[in-house]
C-alpha cells in the first residue's frame, strides 16, 4: 500500500478532484438559486415574469435534475476520485478516461438546461426530467463510470475482502446504469399508465436509495474514521446495514404513490420493505454514533466532522419520519403536499448536501498542499447559515403541508389552502436565503483556499 | 463471512438479484396485473373521443369555431420532440384533434404543469368530493383510464399547489381557462399560478386568442376527464319539460 505523500500523489489523481468538486459546488449554488427564485413564485414576487425560458415550472425542473446531476454526481464523482484509490490502494482506470467523462458529464448537465429551459424538452419524470435522447447518453456514462471505479475496487478485491466503503460502492456502481435505463426509458418506451407510475416511483426512490445513499454512505465509512483516526465501532453492524439496505432499499418505490392506482399488493410491500429499511438505518446510526464516543470533543473545532455528523441525525430524523409517513393512513393527509418538500430538503441538503460539503472541506485544502482552509470564521458561519437553514425549512414545511392536508380534507375553496400557506411560504424564502448565503461563505472559503499563496497551517489559526 | 465482502459477490448479489427482485414485486408484477387492459394510442384516443362524442370533443369543435384563424396556424404547426406534423385537411377530425391532444400534453410537460398539479383522485380525504362535478364527473381513478400514450410517463403529478386536473372536463369552459392560463388571478384571486402570455396572441380586434401551442395546450387540459363527463341524472327530462 501506499506508504508516503509521493505515492498517494501518485495514487490520486488531484485534477480530476478539484474538477469534480469545484464544478459539483458551482452546480449546487446554481440549483439553490434556482429552487430559491422558483420559491419567489409562491411569494408573489417572482423576478421574471412572463419570460417564456425563465417560467417557474422550467425552472424547478432545473432545480431537480440539476440537484441530482450537476450537483450530487459531480461531488459524488469527485470525491470517489479520492476515496477509493486510497482505501483500495489502486489508481482508477484511466485518467484520459477520467477527463473525458467529466468533459461528458458538465456537457450533459448544459445539455439538460438549455433543452429545458429554451426548447421545452422535459419528461415528465421527477429527478429524470432529461430529454429522453439524452437518457441513453447518461447510461453510457454510467457505464464508464463502472469500468472506471471497478477497476480499483476489483483488483483490490482479488487481494482480500473489501472495506465497507468498497461494499457500497461496488453495489452502487451496478445499480445506478439499471435504475437510470428503468426509470428513464420504461416509462416512456414499454409500461404506460399505472404500470408506467411504478416504474417511476421506483426509479425516484432508487436514484436516492441505490446512487446517493450508498455513495453517501460509503464515502461516510471512508472519512468518519480517517478523520477521527479510529476504526468503526462494530463491523458486524456495518454489514448488517449495508445488506439490509441492498435488500430493502430497491423495493420501496412504490410509496411515492399510495392511493393510487397501482395494484395494492405493490403498495403494501412498499410501506413493508420502506418500515424495515428503518432498522438497516438505525443499525447504521448506531454503529456510527458509537464510533463518535470518546470523540466527541472533535466536533468543537473540526467543521467536516461535525458536518458528518449534522447530516447523519438529520439522515435518521428524516428515516424516522419515513417510517411513519409512508403509512397508509399517514398518506391521507400529507400526500402531495409541502411536507413531502420539506422531507425531500431535509434529506437532499440537510443530509447529503452538508455531507457532501463536510467532505470536501477536508480535502480541499489537502488538494492544494494546505493544512487548513483560508478562514475558519467562513466556515463556521457558512455551516451554522446551512445548518440552522435547512432545519428551519424543514420545520417550515412540515407544517404547511398539515396545513394544506387537512385543508383539503376539510373541503374549503381551493383558494384557502393556498392563502393558509403563503405564511410558510415567505418563511421558506427566508429560509433559503440562509442557506444560499451559507453557500457563498463556503464557496468563498474555497476560492480563497485555492489561491491563497502561502501554505496555511493548522496550529497558527484561530477562530 | 468473507465472501461476502468481495466485488464479485456484492455486486452480484446487491446489485443484480436483490435489484431484479424488487423490480419484479414493485412494477413487473403490478404491469402483469394490468396487462389486459389495452393500451391506447393517442389516434385511438381522439377516435374514441370522436365516437362517444365527449365533451372534449365538442369543446375541440367549439375552439375551431372561436378561433379559426389560429386554428389554421394550429394545423401548420410542427414539432420535433412530440412528432406533430401539418395536416392538410384543416378542420376538426381525428387527425386534428390528435393532433393537439400530442402537441397539448408536450408543452404540458414542459412547462412543469405536473410540478403543481396532480392528475389522480385518491379514494380518500374526500377527494372524490371536491374534484370534478358531483354526479357529473367526481369518481375515483382507476387504472384503465391512465392506460395510454399520453400517461407515458404516468401524470400523478408529485405536489398539488393547484387543483387535481384529471377531473377538469366539466369544471371549467374555454373562455375561463384562456382568461386562467394567460392572468391566472384574473379568474382565481389569490393564485400563485404564473401566466403564460406565450401561448396567446393577439387577434385583429385586440382580443387574447390562444395560438398554435395555445390550442393544444387548450385541447389537452379540456381533454382531462372528458370520458367520464356524464350529464347529471334526470337532466334531460328536465329541459325537456321546460
Amino acid at each position: 500500500m501506499a506508504a508516503n505523500n509521493q505515492d498517494l500523489q501518485n495514487l490520486v489523481n488531484y485534477g480530476l478532484v478539484k474538477a469534480h468538486v469545484a464544478m459539483g459546488l458551482i452546480f449546487f449554488i446554481i440549483v439553490a438559486i434556482m429552487g430559491f427564485i422558483y420559491s419567489l413564485q409562491l411569494d408573489g414576487i417572482y423576478p421574471f415574469p412572463g419570460i417564456e425560458f425563465l417560467s417557474p415550472g422550467r425552472v424547478r425542473m432545473i432545480h431537480t435534475a440539476g440537484a441530482a446531476y450537476g450537483f450530487l454526481v459531480n461531488m459524488f464523482t469527485g470525491l470517489l476520485y479520492w476515496a477509493v484509490p486510497r482505501f483500495t490502494g489502486y489508481r482508477i482506470l484511466s485518467n484520459a478516461l477520467g477527463w473525458f467523462m467529466f468533459i461528458a458529464l458538465q456537457a450533459a448537465v448544459l445539455i439538460t438546461v438549455v433543452s429545458i429551459l429554451f426548447f421545452g424538452m422535459a419528461d415528465n419524470v421527477e429527478w429524470g426530467e432529461t430529454p429522453w435522447w439524452l437518457d441513453p447518453i447518461i447510461v453510457f456514462w454510467l457505464l464508464l463510470h463502472l469500468l472506471q471505479f471497478g477497476a480499483p475496487l476489483y483488483k483490490a478485491s482479488q487481494r482480500g475482502p473489501l472495506y465497507v466503503t468498497g461494499w457500497y460502492v461496488a453495489a452502487m456502481l451496478v445499480w445506478t446504469p439499471l435504475v437510470v435505463f428503468m426509470g428513464n426509458l420504461i416509462p416512456r418506451f414499454w409500461a404506460v399508465g399505472s404500470g408506467a407510475g411504478a416504474v417511476q416511483s421506483t426509479f425516484i426512490h432508487d436514484l436516492v436509495g441505490l446512487y446517493v445513499t450508498p455513495v453517501a454512505w460509503g464515502l461516510m465509512y471512508y472519512f468518519v474514521p480517517v478523520i477521527m483516526k479510529k476504526p468503526m465501532w462494530s463491523h458486524g453492524l456495518s454489514l448488517l446495514g449495508f445488506w439490509g439496505l441492498a435488500f430493502f432499499y430497491p423495493m420501496n418505490g412504490v410509496h411515492h404513490f399510495l392511493w393510487s392506482p397501482i395494484p395494492m399488493f405493490a403498495q403494501y410491500s412498499a410501506v413493508f420493505a420502506t418500515v424495515a429499511v428503518e432498522f438497516a438505518v438505525t443499525s447504521v446510526l448506531i454503529n456510527f454514533m458509537m464510533t463518535l464516543r470518546g470523540s466527541a470533543e472533535q466536533l468543537k473545532y473540526n467543521v467536516p466532522l461535525r458536518y458528518m455528523y449534522t447530516g447523519a441525525i438529520f439522515y435518521w430524523i428524516t428515516c424516522f419520519q419515513c417510517a411513519f409517513h409512508v403509512t397508509l393512513t399517514f398518506q391521507k393527509v400529507i400526500h402531495f403536499t409541502d411536507w413531502v418538500t420539506g422531507h425531500a430538503h431535509l434529506i437532499m441538503f440537510g443530509t447529503f448536501g452538508l455531507w457532501v460539503l463536510g467532505m470536501a472541506e477536508y480535502v480541499w485544502p489537502r488538494l492544494f498542499g494546505k493544512e487548513t482552509m483560508y478562514s475558519k470564521g467562513l466556515s463556521e458561519g457558512a455551516y451554522w447559515l446551512l445548518m440552522i437553514g435547512v432545519l428551519a425549512m424543514f420545520f417550515d414545511l412540515t407544517a404547511a403541508g398539515l396545513v394544506q392536508g387537512f385543508d383539503w380534507i376539510g373541503l374549503n375553496p381551493w383558494i384557502d389552502s393556498v392563502n393558509f400557506s403563503k405564511p410558510f411560504w415567505y418563511f421558506r424564502s427566508i429560509t433559503g436565503l440562509m442557506m444560499l448565503t451559507g453557500l457563498f461563505m463556503y464557496a468563498l472559503n474555497f476560492y480563497k483556499t485555492a489561491t491563497a499563496k502561502a501554505g496555511l497551517s493548522a496550529e497558527l489559526r484561530e477562530a | 463471512m468473507g465472501k461476502m465482502e468481495r466485488f464479485s459477490f456484492v455486486a452480484l448479489v446487491a446489485g443484480i438479484i436483490f435489484f431484479l427482485f424488487a423490480d419484479f414485486i414493485s412494477w413487473a408484477l403490478p404491469m402483469f396485473v394490468l396487462k389486459d387492459i389495452p393500451k391506447k394510442s393517442v389516434n385511438d384516443l381522439a377516435a374514441e373521443a370522436i365516437a362517444k362524442n365527449t365533451s372534449a370533443w365538442s369543446d375541440f369543435n367549439k375552439i375551431y369555431r372561436f378561433y379559426p384563424e389560429q386554428f389554421k396556424k394550429f394545423c401548420e404547426y410542427e414539432d420535433m420532440y412530440s412528432g406533430a406534423k401539418k395536416v392538410e385537411d384543416c378542420v376538426p377530425n381525428e387527425k386534428t384533434f390528435a393532433k393537439a391532444l400530442k402537441i397539448g400534453h408536450r408543452w404540458y410537460v414542459a412547462e412543469g404543469c405536473w410540478n403543481c398539479h396532480s392528475q389522480m383522485v385518491r379514494p380518500v380525504s374526500n377527494e372524490t368530493l371536491r374534484f370534478g362535478i358531483p354526479g357529473v364527473s367526481n369518481t375515483v381513478s382507476y387504472p384503465s383510464e391512465y392506460q395510454n400514450e399520453l400517461q407515458a410517463p404516468v401524470l400523478w403529478g408529485t405536489k398539488r399547489i393547484g387543483q387535481d386536473l384529471i377531473r377538469e372536463a366539466a369544471v371549467h369552459n374555454i373562455g375561463w381557462h384562456v382568461a386562467h392560463l394567460y392572468n391566472p388571478q384574473s379568474t382565481s384571486p389569490g393564485s400563485v399560478m404564473p401566466g403564460y402570455p406565450w401561448y396567446f396572441e393577439k387577434d385583429k380586434n385586440g382580443n387574447i386568442v390562444p395560438n398554435a401551442r395555445g390550442i393544444g395546450l387548450l385541447t389537452y387540459i379540456m381533454w382531462l376527464g372528458s370520458w367520464e363527463v356524464k350529464p347529471p341524472e334526470g337532466f334531460r327530462i328536465e329541459t325537456a319539460e321546460k
